[in-house]
């Protein structure tokens, strides 16, 4: 039987595919970090927008605990930036906004937005490399050592949350909110954001009690919430979850699929590009063709 | 000596009569869920408790529940709250608030009355904010804010709703090292201004757009002389925003079935003439109905002889046709301003008030045959009747 190239066409793919998908298959804790199960364990914020002040605060608290270029608190307090739109950037991890509610409701509300830190994040699904890596205790980290500034990951977000420091010259990072990582897992606080509410409109906890607070407050509220929990299941779920009382996309909070992005063939995608898995498994594989063709060689001329 | 060997067995027996007791108290408390509540009315037992059947030992009480209800703390006055409170826990960061605690107290009468702030009351008791929330907010119990948030969520949810306004300056001014050199209070703001005392009108006339009677004029202070109303049974969720909002939109604006709910919940009559009229009514008197009311029955609430609160008919000038069980065993003579000695006290009611008829004049002649009058030779001696 000699191997035609369909044949061989075939062989590769599998081949490729096993190994791919083995190393993917081990890979798949690291690069996309938690599983569903441990999601629900996991930290998470819940947002009360009907509770929100648009006292900007929450700014302040982000800007003096993370790199970002320092500004005093009194700049804070300008509250004329409320009247335009805006969005988190390379100064700003986070922003609020005011909620352009409808003539109807007489109390204006606020909305802070920043990385939502989903459960299945579409950015590390994009990172070729795993700089941005789902942790298991809930935050979506970035890694500026391994990020090779491809910004796929900008395309990929579904809230175009990373910004991208375009006027740095030298090592230009993605910036993007990381759930005050460090402190939040080894100092045991809470993000910088939340412990300067001073409505504690934000709620830190996890995520599975938070979306039970959540429940509670609307079915003790049915008048103050829309009977929705924003991130519940929006994308696959996100750790920051919002309550509202108009319609979330006021809150650029967009509707969204509850699907999370392809799991599979992001692991594999990865472990394709990380391991070297092309050159190893085309070459290992080319290896097996000629064995074989040699040993068939042998045979026949045996007979012959 | 005797005492002394007496100790322990007295010791045993005082703590099998605790053990007792305390099983008693539980065994009463499990069936009756509702004991010493009774006065809180459609009162859900899971809004406090956390297991199915508390008990004293083990009352299981959530922490801080949200419990809306006028009627836990309507029993308190205005004059029992703190007047002024110092809230200085930031002061690294911010001045004071100077919080007129009795002038919120006050306010909160048009609404939920103590409890509008004070939203966990176990019965007879106003805990302070501090009772439940502390410096931090609780982990175990997410829906319990720490002082601060609790704080906020309390001053700013009424506060924003009236004003919209959100400024940190409003309550407090930042220490120096904060403020900016524009940093001032408001002078026109109400915040640290009393409000000026609210008087209740004695009448309010409307005029509605009912054409077929556009006025209803509405007797306040009756309602409250008469029915022993309270601000709270009519004024329900009535705060600041109600007279003040800065923003006044037609979405503030009462429905009908909420402008005639109010009425209606006492008053069932449909036909709209009870209440619209093309003229001013007069103030409801008691002699039109054809009995005007003495000086004892005037001082009475409407409910004290009309219980279910419809007509009471055929009713004749007999005090006994209302008063039936009545003797000289449980009469106070004396409210009648004459207060028997002690022989009349023992006569039968009859003996002077012939066929009781306590309307008409007592006479003396079934025991004193000398043609006596009760006014001159009195049967005990007159008293002074408070009014
Ligand atoms: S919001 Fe965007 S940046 Fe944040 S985790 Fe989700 S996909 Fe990534
Ligand atoms: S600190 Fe809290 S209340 Fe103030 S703007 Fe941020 S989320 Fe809103």
């Amino acid at each position: 039987m000699t191997l035609d190239r369909r044949g061989f066409l075939k062989l590769a793919a599998t081949g490729t595919a096993v190994a791919a998908g083995s190393l993917a298959a081990a890979e798949a804790g690291a690069s996309t970090g938690a599983s569903a199960h441990d999601a629900a364990n996991a930290f998470g914020v819940l947002v009360d927008t009907t509770l929100c002040i648009g006292c900007r605060k929450c700014e302040w608290g982000c800007n003096q605990a993370n790199d970002l270029p320092k500004r005093e608190r009194a700049d804070f307090d300008d509250k004329t930036v409320l009247e335009t739109h805006r969005r988190p950037d390379v100064t700003a991890f986070t922003v609020v906004n005011r909620v352009a509610a409808p003539p109807e409701v007489r109390q204006a509300a606020f909305a802070k937005i920043q990385c939502m830190h989903c459960v299945h994040p579409a950015c590390a699904s994009a990172c070729i490399v795993g700089a941005l890596r789902k942790q298991p205790e809930g935050p979506v980290t970035y890694d500026a050592w391994k990020c090779i500034g491809c910004r796929y990951c900008m395309v990929a977000c579904p809230f175009q949350i990373p910004a991208y420091e375009y006027s740095r010259a030298l090592e230009p990072r993605v910036m993007k909110c990381s759930f005050c990582f460090d402190r939040i897992v080894k100092e045991g606080r809470q993000p910088s954001c939340i412990e300067n509410c001073p409505e504690e409109a934000l709620t830190f906890g996890r995520r599975d009690d938070l979306r039970a607070l959540a429940h509670a407050k609307i079915a003790a509220n049915p008048d103050r919430y829309l009977d929705h929990i924003y991130g519940e299941s929006e994308v696959g779920g996100t750790s920051w979850m919002y309550l509202a009382g108009v319609d979330f996309a006021r809150a650029d909070l967009p509707p969204l699929d509850n699907q999370a992005p392809p799991v599979l063939t992001e692991t594999i995608q990865h472990g394709v590009f990380k391991n070297f898995v092309p050159p190893v498994a085309l070459y290992g594989l080319l290896g097996l063709v000629m064995l074989s063709h040699r040993r068939r060689d042998g045979e026949t001329g045996e007979e012959e | 000596m005797i005492l002394c060997r007496q100790m322990p067995r007295l010791a045993l027996f005082g703590l099998i009569g605790l053990w007792v007791l305390s099983c008693a108290g539980d065994a009463a408390a499990a069936p009756v869920k509702k004991t010493g509540h009774q006065q809180v009315p459609e009162l859900n037992c899971r809004e406090c408790h956390d297991c199915a059947q508390p008990t004293a030992a083990n009352p299981c009480l959530n922490a801080c529940p949200r419990l809306f209800s006028a009627q836990s703390t309507g029993a308190h006055t205005v004059a029992e709250a703190p007047e002024k409170m110092m809230l200085d826990r930031i002061a690294d960061q911010y001045q004071g608030v100077n919080f007129d605690h009795r002038l919120h107290a006050s306010m909160s009468e048009m609404s939920q009355g103590c409890s509008t702030c004070h939203h966990f009351c176990p019965p007879g008791q106003i805990p302070p904010c501090q009772t439940c929330h502390g410096g931090e907010a609780n982990p175990q119990n997410l829906r319990q804010p720490s002082l601060k948030g609790a704080y906020h969520r309390q001053c700013l949810n009424c506060h924003r709703e009236w004003s919209h306004e959100t400024d940190c300056n409003v309550c407090h001014l930042p220490q120096a090292k904060y403020a900016k050199s524009e940093d001032k209070t408001d002078a026109t703001d109400i915040m640290g201004q009393s409000h000026p005392s609210i008087r209740p009108p004695d009448k309010r006339v409307y005029h509605t757009p009912y054409q077929k009677g556009e006025m209803v004029t509405f007797y306040h202070q009756e309602h409250i002389d008469l029915f022993g109303l309270r601000c709270v049974d009519c004024h329900q969720k009535e705060n600041c925003s109600y007279c003040h909002d800065v923003q006044k939109t037609p979405a503030t604006r009462k429905s009908m079935e909420e402008v005639h709910g109010i009425c209606s919940g006492c008053h069932e009559s449909a036909a709209c003439s009870k209440c619209h009229d093309r003229v001013e009514r007069p103030a409801f008197s008691h002699a039109s109905t054809g009995w005007s009311v003495g000086r004892f029955h005037a001082k009475l609430e409407c409910r004290a002889c009309h219980p279910t609160g419809k007509r009471i008919s055929k009713v004749n000038r007999d005090c006994s046709s209302c008063h039936g069980g009545w003797n000289q065993e449980n009469f106070r003579h004396a409210v009648t301003g004459l207060q028997l000695d002690e022989t009349h006290a023992a006569a039968d009611c009859a003996d002077c008030h012939i066929e009781r008829r306590f309307h008409e004049k007592p006479t003396c002649s079934p025991c004193h045959e000398d043609q006596r009058d009760f006014k001159k030779v009195p049967p005990g001696k007159y008293v002074r009747v408070s009014s």
